[in-house]
């Protein structure tokens, strides 16, 4: 089985980055992000986790459901896994935990998995992506 | 909460990861609109290759076709880019709910063994 290289998302600019810091150490951010009944407690109301590298996990918070695989885990630094809706395009989610004096830094990436997501992910195509977005919003307005 | 049409977001993400499609969205950005003689005038390439990429973008919606007399002329459709931007908004957001939960939940379990 063929498990995703982490170095692949880190090259380029993610969708989406988003970073909190708790008064935990890592152990237990790790324990908070790995263990399925921690998880019912923030992610969602019902989680089902296999915590092995290639082991599934099922989110599901009423109607809303979605499915993955678990890709990598690096006790107390570093847990990814994707996911999708059913029929929707996949994503790659990463946690990285950081110890800081009182406490951890905890960051957590989702980005789209497909090759070609991928490749604008690779090429830096996030803050073009910005900026083109910004030029269209003023030629409306012009 | 389900992303707004995730399927077309993926396909805007899908038609923008060539970087020579990217310039021609860019350079369709900034004037109104071109036709791919135009275009191949503009960018280091044939029309045969400007109308490919074209066609691609046409795929995804992200540009509109209409004839002029003999010509064809192309014009960018924001948007699908405001979707895509929209995706990334929204799970941006999504993301600070649940890391918040997060936070409160391990600050509870602080609190509850001191």
């Amino acid at each position: 089985m063929k498990l995703r290289d982490r170095t692949e998302v880190d090259e380029g600019t993610p969708w989406v980055e988003r970073e909190t810091m708790v008064e935990a150490s890592p152990e237990e951010v790790w324990e908070a992000l790995t263990d399925e009944d921690r998880l019912e407690e923030w992610l969602a109301p019902d989680v089902e986790l296999d915590p092995t590298e290639g082991g599934e996990i099922a989110v599901r918070d009423g109607d809303d459901q979605r499915n993955g695989t678990v890709e990598t885990l690096e006790e107390n630094e570093r847990f990814a896994f994707t996911w999708s809706r059913p029929g929707e395009g996949e994503s790659f989610v990463e946690f990285t935990i950081e110890a800081l004096p009182g406490g951890s830094r905890v960051t957590v990436v989702e980005t789209p998995t497909q090759s070609a997501a991928t490749n604008i992910v690779a090429g830096g195509w996030g803050p073009p992506l910005a900026r083109l977005h910004h030029a269209l919003r003023f030629a409306l307005v012009a | 909460m389900r992303a707004p049409a995730h399927r077309h977001v993926d396909a805007v993400f899908d038609a923008l990861a060539d970087p020579t499609r990217r310039r021609v969205v860019e350079t369709l950005a900034r004037g109104g609109t071109v036709t791919a003689s135009g275009l191949a005038g503009q960018l280091p390439m044939t029309r045969q290759a400007v109308a490919k990429h074209l066609s691609a973008l046409q795929g995804a919606e992200l540009i509109s076709a209409s004839r002029v007399g003999r010509e064809t002329h192309y014009k960018l459709r924001p948007q699908p880019l405001d979707e895509a931007a929209q995706w990334i908004q929204m799970v941006s957001a999504e993301w600070d709910d649940r890391l918040e939960a997060l936070r409160r939940s391990l600050q509870k379990r602080e609190t509850r063994s001191k």
